[in-house]
């Protein structure tokens, strides 16, 4: 073929492009084009996964001066609103909002958004149950841009994506703008990138504001100060990130409040922005509290610039006490609620004894309370009580400390993160273990001579130490809702219901330190050593039961492999803790093996960190930060998925 | 102690527009202003009757798009009883200006047939904090503001008119039964004000 014919094919290939905007094939529509700007629609796959997620993009190029806008376009503007079709296959895509920049407007507006290019990552998760239209006779095309040389084994499918788009882009004068934008998406196995727009993606990502969790060393405090006196002020820290002339405080939109401009203070460890806020009704009385979502741009830790973001639900406080330091007055409550919460979670905490290693932690004792000297059952169950009652108290004191660093906290939220879920494993096994005999920590084993004998204080308050972590495993509802009432509330609060729920757990033993008498209820074998070790025995296999639900739990939060892995590492944890009771030995080889066992339980932990499949959480909505086009298909370039 | 003065000085300057009372609830900042027909408006002749305030601007795509579709116009309709009153604050230096005789004709062309005030200085946009073009406000008839913000809750004007959330309408049926508008206050959009 000669050079001009080919110029020609290729000019009458554009200009059929041009005269006919149709659905184009693969990772990008086409260029939708007025004035001042285009947009495309992109998604980072060649060929997506038919199920799970699945990353598209509205890529905007703007002439210059011109801006498209932020979820809270400023003073003016709007943001681009998308809806996407078929609804049945791609579900609610959620648009996400990259670092935005301020553009001052006549008249001391301003504007909050985007300028020259911008991509809004989006975020599908393409439903398994709806199967796309078969494809015709996919072209060959694909695989001569570049891409990776491996074919799809199976006919991709063809997803028709349809995007509604509505936005308005500014100068200082506004047009809006409204394309429907198409795109031929084939889908199948394997999923493979497009190396041109996951690369867009890829840094679009990177481009989003980060959680405060994601970032090491960097925290944030913010405060609403509603000092009657003047503007309610609120106080945004950052700490642990170097501040600039260019750093910038960017607020979302308040029902109550509207905010004025910030003014900074950069400081040696980070920056300090405040802001007046202006009641939006002059004679509401403020909320209690009040959602403050914001992002801070241009920071930079360790060598990296990134912008923060974070969202909170922060209380108004009357004085000068912010509510970071806890002292801050309570706002008046509804005392039925509160009453009515505490008394779930006492019903919740109550029932947690009924979960597996729970109930069996719960059974051994009562035995071997039971077994005991009548007259010290009184003390072992208020030394147990107490144990779960101060265990409670850490466990808020953790709750407090992960709502604070703007993790996710909340009664199931802990089920949310693999590190503590394996811990719990670990937990349950060595519960387990303990109650099969064969791990003698000082809980309820038995003693040197295999019976049940008087067992110390000390014992009964480890027992109750580990029946609140032990319960942590089992998301029961009555919980939810006091805990995520309390954290909104604040320190004192989270602490007075986790002590109402710990109450809850030991209502078991409250009632034995009350009326003693009530054990005489439980049977006692008539010989020590008679038919007790093989209950204690049997009641290991619950322990071992309530294990395998939390490695259930964890199997959706850590790779196939991960699982395999951290299993194999209980295993060997119980079998050197067999080992150590079965063969007793040197003292040095006992203690090799308990120190072999310590670093297996360390394993697993570190085993549920490093083959998790989401990244670690952060406040709002949890994002990755890496693209994947499918779970078992990490982007060249991006971090390891699986 | 000069130097402290003046700073007290700028410093309540500095503050005068946060005082102005925009915010639901506080007395509408006062105005005397000509219409495009020439007619001069005051608020404090409107003592007594429920007043609608429209920042408006016919070179604004957003301000122009409701009166293609006729938000306000027939708004003003159906509520007879309201005085409607728009505003343009347009500054005389901006592209976007235009003379009274030729907004009031380009409004007659248009169906706009209630009065829209010129605020050639923006000082009564200021006074309002008025934002965007359309933004609106519901003045009661005690003379406080009882609605500040948007038209309705579709910005781009994507959903058909009958499933949109008319802010304003519902303001103003609430205030017809002795209630406050529920929201009172929601986030304008639009273009800029061009001040």
């Amino acid at each position: 073929m000669t050079a001009p014919r080919i110029v020609l094919i290729a000019a009458a290939a554009s200009l059929t492009l041009l005269a006919a905007p149709r659905a184009s094939r693969g990772a990008a529509s086409a260029w939708s084009v007025n004035d001042p700007s285009q947009v495309r629609l992109i998604t980072a796959a060649k060929v997506a996964p038919t199920t799970g997620e699945m990353w598209m993009g509205l890529q905007f190029r703007l002439k210059p001066g011109w801006h498209v806008y932020w979820k809270n376009s400023g003073d003016a503007g709007y943001p681009p609103a998308v809806t996407f079709q078929p609804e049945d296959v791609l579900g609610k895509p959620e648009i996400q909002w990259p670092a935005p920049q301020r553009f001052d407007l006549p008249g001391g507006l301003v504007a909050f958004g985007y300028e020259k290019e911008v991509i809004y990552p989006i975020r599908a998760r393409l439903q398994p149950a709806a199967a796309p239209t078969p494809a015709p006779t996919p072209s060959p095309t694909p695989a001569a841009q570049g891409a990776p040389s491996t074919q799809p084994n199976t006919l991709p499918n063809l997803l028709k994506i349809t995007a509604d788009l509505d936005y308005l882009v500014c100068q200082v004068d506004c047009i809006p703008f409204r394309y429907t934008l198409t795109l031929d998406q084939p889908v199948g196995i394997p999923a493979l990138p497009d190396p041109e727009t996951s690369g867009l993606l890829q840094s679009a990502l990177e481009r989003l504001p980060k959680g405060v969790g994601e970032m090491a060393g960097v925290t944030t405090e913010v405060a609403l100060d509603a000092n009657p006196s003047a503007l309610p002020d609120l106080e945004i820290r950052v700490r642990g990130a170097r501040a600039d002339a260019k750093t910038d405080l960017f607020l979302e939109t308040n029902d109550a409040l509207e905010a004025g401009r910030p003014r900074m203070k950069v400081v040696s460890d980070g920056v300090v922005f405040h802001v007046a806020m202006k009641p939006k009704e002059a004679n509401k009385p403020l909320p209690a509290h009040t959602p403050i979502a914001w992002t801070v741009t241009h920071l930079e830790a360790k060598g990296h610039p990134f912008s923060l973001e974070a969202r909170r639900d922060v209380e108004v406080s009357g004085g000068v006490a912010g509510p970071a330091t806890g002292s801050s007055p309570q706002p008046p409550a509804s005392r039925e609620r509160l009453a009515r919460l505490l008394l779930s979670a006492f019903l919740g905490g109550a029932l947690l004894n009924l979960m597996p290693p729970v109930l069996a932690l719960l059974l051994a004792e009562l035995f071997v309370l039971r077994a005991g000297e009548r007259g010290k059952v009184r003390e072992g169950a208020a030394a147990a009580a107490t144990g779960i009652v101060g265990s409670a108290w850490l466990v808020a004191l953790l709750a407090v400390a992960a709502h604070r660093a703007g993790l996710p906290a909340g009664w199931g939220a802990q089920l949310q993160e693999p590190v503590l879920v394996a811990f719990l494993a670990v937990l349950s096994a060595l519960v387990a273990l303990n109650l099969w005999g064969v791990v003698e920590v000082p809980l309820v084993s038995p003693d040197s001579a295999g019976s049940i004998g008087t067992s110390g204080t000390g014992r009964h308050l480890l027992a109750g130490l580990v029946a609140m972590p032990l319960a942590l495993a089992w998301p029961v509802p009555q919980l939810r809702e006091p805990v995520s009432y309390a954290l909104g509330r604040g320190p004192a609060t989270v602490t007075a219901v986790f002590a109402v729920a710990g109450f809850g757990l030991a209502l078991p033993y409250l009632l034995l330190a009350v009326v003693p008498a009530l054990l005489r209820a439980f049977p006692i074998p008539a010989s020590a050593g008679g038919w007790l070790p093989r209950v204690r025995e049997g009641l290991g296999f619950l322990a071992g039961a309530g294990a395998f639900w939390v490695l259930y739990a964890l199997s959706h939060q850590v790779s196939a492999e991960g699982i395999a892995f951290i299993e194999l590492t209980l295993l060997a944890m119980s079998l050197l803790a067999w080992l150590r009771h079965r063969e007793g030995g040197g003292r040095t080889f006992r203690a090799v093996l308990a120190v072999g066992l310590l670093a297996c339980a360390a394993g697993a932990l570190w085993l549920a960190d490093h083959n998790r499949l989401a990244p670690r959480a952060w406040p709002a909505a949890p994002l990755p930060t890496t693209l994947t086009t499918g779970p078992n298909n990490p982007i060249p370039g991006g971090k390891k998925n699986a | 102690m000069r130097r402290t003065l003046l700073s007290l000085a700028i410093l309540s300057l500095a503050a005068a527009p946060v005082f102005a009372g925009n915010a639901v609830g506080d007395t509408a900042p006062a105005f005397k202003l000509t219409a495009m027909d020439g007619k001069t408006w005051s608020l404090a002749d409107l003592k007594g009757k429920t007043v609608v305030l429209e920042w408006a601007n016919p070179n604004c795509p957003v301000s122009a798009r409701h009166t293609r579709e006729k938000t306000m116009i027939e708004l003003s309709k159906q509520y007879g009883e309201v005085v409607w009153l728009g505003v343009n604050s347009t500054n005389p230096n901006s592209g976007d200006y235009m003379k009274p005789a030729d907004e009031l004709a380009w409004n007659q062309k248009n169906g706009i047939n209630y009065a829209v005030l010129a605020d050639p200085t923006g000082a009564t946009g200021h006074a309002y904090d008025a934002k965007t073009t359309p933004h609106m406000f519901i003045i009661d008839k005690n003379g406080k503001i009882a609605y500040n913000g948007a038209i309705d809750d579709d910005p781009p004007g994507r959903k058909p008119k009958a499933e949109r959330v008319g802010y304003v309408g519902h303001g103003l049926d609430a205030q017809k039964a002795g209630k406050s508008p529920d929201p009172a206050s929601t986030h304008p959009y639009g273009c800029s004000v061009k001040y």
